[in-house]
């Protein structure tokens, strides 16, 4: 069988880097899934959850921030701005940056497109949290 | 004999202040083994823009993004300039400001109206001192920026740019090359020189991709990833060279004091044998003239 391996990066650091069974990343207009044998691609994130799978079979999460997908032979790379574990966001801060992105009054166009992204983001991330 | 209580005096302050300078230097080398990781991991984010950046590039379509138009008149540029927050670091923060100060000169020179924006308390207070108008100033990024900090700055610079409120972005920062080679430029940053950094792939002739949504909207996202990728690693660089010059500073402040130790000790032995010799020469004089 073909082999797949992920890497995660963000401008910060390198979060991941080991072979995977299969992947599922939030593309900017839907989820995408990426199984071993998937031909190049060159895709634009959303905000949204990463999953993938391992070859043992556990699953593990992540909370990522727009950026970009490429696959390339049989590495998957996913570049973000930010990225973490889905277990580690606790449902109180994500609540929190949620009411404060809420609160926002954008004045201008550009000031709206900040603030409606920002609210994207606040959701998305109490949609994942798991933690109090 | 006040001479020589003088010598242990200077001799103990010779000593002590090389305990400080000595634990400096080992705190600046753990500070830059640190800040060195950080530039190394960042550096994997940098390259991978570039892969797919050059990969773009295969896929014949027209590079075009208003952050890579150079605009015909230059009339407001932004000059940020990143300076340590902390001195005892050499030439480390005098060789940014100098060279930011003749770049200052030339702008007002050609009249160009310049939004100075600075980070680190030591090149605030030096352009405070020049009387050198400041619009913004920074303290906060210190010996490990965070790129949630970072990217605020650059979203501002990449709006502003693009909706014409400043024509050019300079960066004047410390540049890393190697740990034993950092010096102080000043770059452009907006609008883009060239993008992917010249890292060009050769060795695959070609990968046919499918681009989501398009080649083009694929581009417009990525160009100004790459500019905050770019401004990050400014900082980044920034970081690790302060580090560097702090630990080259303070090891020559060390060796400094073991010389100084050692020549003040020599001094304090030489007048204590002359004590002695003195006072031997006494009793020798006065037992020669009792006898």
């Amino acid at each position: 069988m073909a082999e797949l391996s992920l890497v995660l990066v963000t401008p910060e650091r390198t979060l991941f880097d080991r072979q995977v069974a299969s992947i599922r990343v939030p593309l900017f207009d839907g989820s995408a899934g990426f199984y071993p044998g998937r031909a190049p691609l060159v895709g634009r994130l959303g905000i949204g959850e990463l999953r993938l799978t391992e070859v043992s079979g556990t699953v593990e999460s992540y909370f990522i921030d727009g950026g970009f997908v490429q696959v390339k032979g049989t590495v998957v790379s996913v570049l973000t701005n930010a990225a973490m574990l889905s277990s580690e966001i606790s449902r109180k801060s994500a609540g929190a940056k949620l009411q404060e992105a809420k609160a926002e009054l954008a004045k201008t166009d550009i000031e709206y497109v900040a603030s409606s992204r920002r609210l994207e983001k606040a959701r998305k991330m109490l949609a994942l949290a798991s933690k109090d | 004999m006040a001479n020589r209580r003088l010598l242990v005096k200077r001799l103990k302050a010779v000593r002590n202040i090389r305990k400080i300078t000595r634990t400096m230097e080992l705190i600046a080398t753990s500070r830059f083994k640190k800040a060195m990781d950080r530039a190394t991991e960042a550096a994997e984010y940098t390259r991978k823009i570039s892969e797919i950046v050059a990969d773009l590039g295969r896929a014949n379509l027209k590079f075009s993004h208003p952050l890579l138009e150079r605009r015909a008149e230059e009339k407001r540029s932004v000059l940020l300039v990143l300076t340590a927050n902390r001195g005892l670091c050499g030439g480390y923060n005098a060789s940014i400001l100098r060279q930011s100060l003749a770049h200052i000169r030339g702008l007002n020179e050609k009249s160009i109206e310049l939004q100075l924006e600075v980070s680190g308390k030591r090149g605030i207070k030096f352009l405070n001192y020049q009387k050198v108008p400041i619009h913004a100033q920074y303290t906060t990024f210190d010996d490990q920026p965070s790129f949630a900090a970072v990217d605020e700055l650059g979203t501002r610079y990449a709006e502003d740019f693009m909706a014409g409120r400043i024509d050019r972005l300079d960066v004047a920062y410390t540049k890393f090359v190697t740990s034993s080679k950092q010096f102080a430029v000043i770059e452009t940053l907006l609008p883009i020189a060239g993008l992917g950094g010249g890292i060009e792939t050769k060795s695959e002739a070609g990968v046919d991709y499918e681009f989501l949504p398009s080649a083009q909207e694929i581009l417009a996202e990525i160009v100004p990833a790459a500019f905050r990728a770019k401004l990050f690693k400014c900082f980044l660089d920034a970081s690790v060279s302060e580090q560097i010059a702090r630990m080259v500073a303070m090891k020559g402040a060390t060796e400094n004091a073991d010389e100084m130790a050692g020549s003040l000790k020599q001094q304090y032995n030489r007048a204590r044998q002359a004590g002695i010799t003195s006072e031997l020469a006494e009793i020798i004089g006065g037992a020669a003239a009792l006898g």
